[in-house]
């Protein structure tokens, strides 16, 4: 048993491909993930977009993407196989489990460093929903700022 | 030079208060300086999604490189994590490599 990890994989086909195409080629996706013992966890089909450059002549794609979880090996030979369709314009597969547990890390300990200032300040570890409600009217105003400096640039 | 170190000795209240004036006003010498702040740390955002073309979007200027965070004011953990996620993006055409 090899370890699971979650993977994102993501493919781009030509416009003008049908859903039964699109359909076969999940399938084609499904069995290989089934052969090294995988899960599909979810499939999402983000529709016609228009592609930032040009690839094989088309200005826009279809997209999916899928998140698998399965182990290494599985990537190398969804990679492979996904070389050999034509209809599959582009494709790419990202490991993404590390990145999500570092985010959730960062997320649970900023939550528990900020319990642990307000605790020290006598005050209870949660904001109360005043609380909330003032930060939220303050952020707005600081984001605002923000995305005016953001979009100003420096050109 | 001179106006880094300046900038590093200043204690937290002095800043918040010339929060203002250093956010669009030109610096005392003359040229442009705002206050550095980091998106990613001001908006508590940890995983910088490469899927999220809207999050990517200010930091790509026109030519398509990458915006140097000596611009951005990005902290230097979000501008290695940006960058793998424009890389990312890249390749998968919802951002493009170069635009003339």
């Amino acid at each position: 048993m090899s370890t699971v990890r979650q993977y994102e994989l993501i493919y781009i086909t030509p416009p003008e491909s049908t859903e039964e195409a699109l359909a076969e080629l999940h399938t084609q996706v499904q069995a290989v993930v089934d052969r090294f013992g995988g899960t599909i966890e979810k499939t999402e089909n983000w529709g016609r977009r228009k592609l930032a450059y040009e690839i094989a002549g088309h200005r826009d794609g279809v997209y999916v993407l899928e998140i698998i979880n399965g182990p290494a090996a599985l990537t190398a030979e969804l990679d492979r196989r996904l070389r050999v369709f034509d209809i599959v314009m582009r494709h790419m597969v990202v490991r993404v489990d590390e990145e999500l547990a570092a985010a959730e890390r960062a997320r649970v300990r900023r939550k528990s460093d900020m319990a642990e200032r307000r605790t020290r300040r006598g005050l209870p570890p949660e904001p109360t929903d005043q609380e909330r409600r003032r930060h939220a009217e303050d952020d707005d105003d600081g984001d605002s700022s923000m995305d005016q400096m953001f979009r100003g640039g420096d050109r | 030079m001179s106006d880094m170190g300046g900038r590093g000795g200043r204690s937290h209240s002095d800043r918040d208060k010339d929060k203002d004036k250093d956010k669009d006003k030109a610096g005392r010498r003359g040229f442009f300086r705002r206050r550095r702040v980091c998106k990613f740390c001001v908006e508590k955002i940890d995983y910088i999604n490469y899927k999220d073309v809207r999050l990517l979007a200010p930091f790509i200027p026109e030519r398509g490189k990458i915006q140097p965070r000596r611009i951005s004011g990005v902290c230097a953990t979000h501008q290695r994590a940006l960058q793998t996620a424009i890389k990312r993006a890249r390749q998968i055409a919802l951002v493009p490599y170069v635009t003339d």
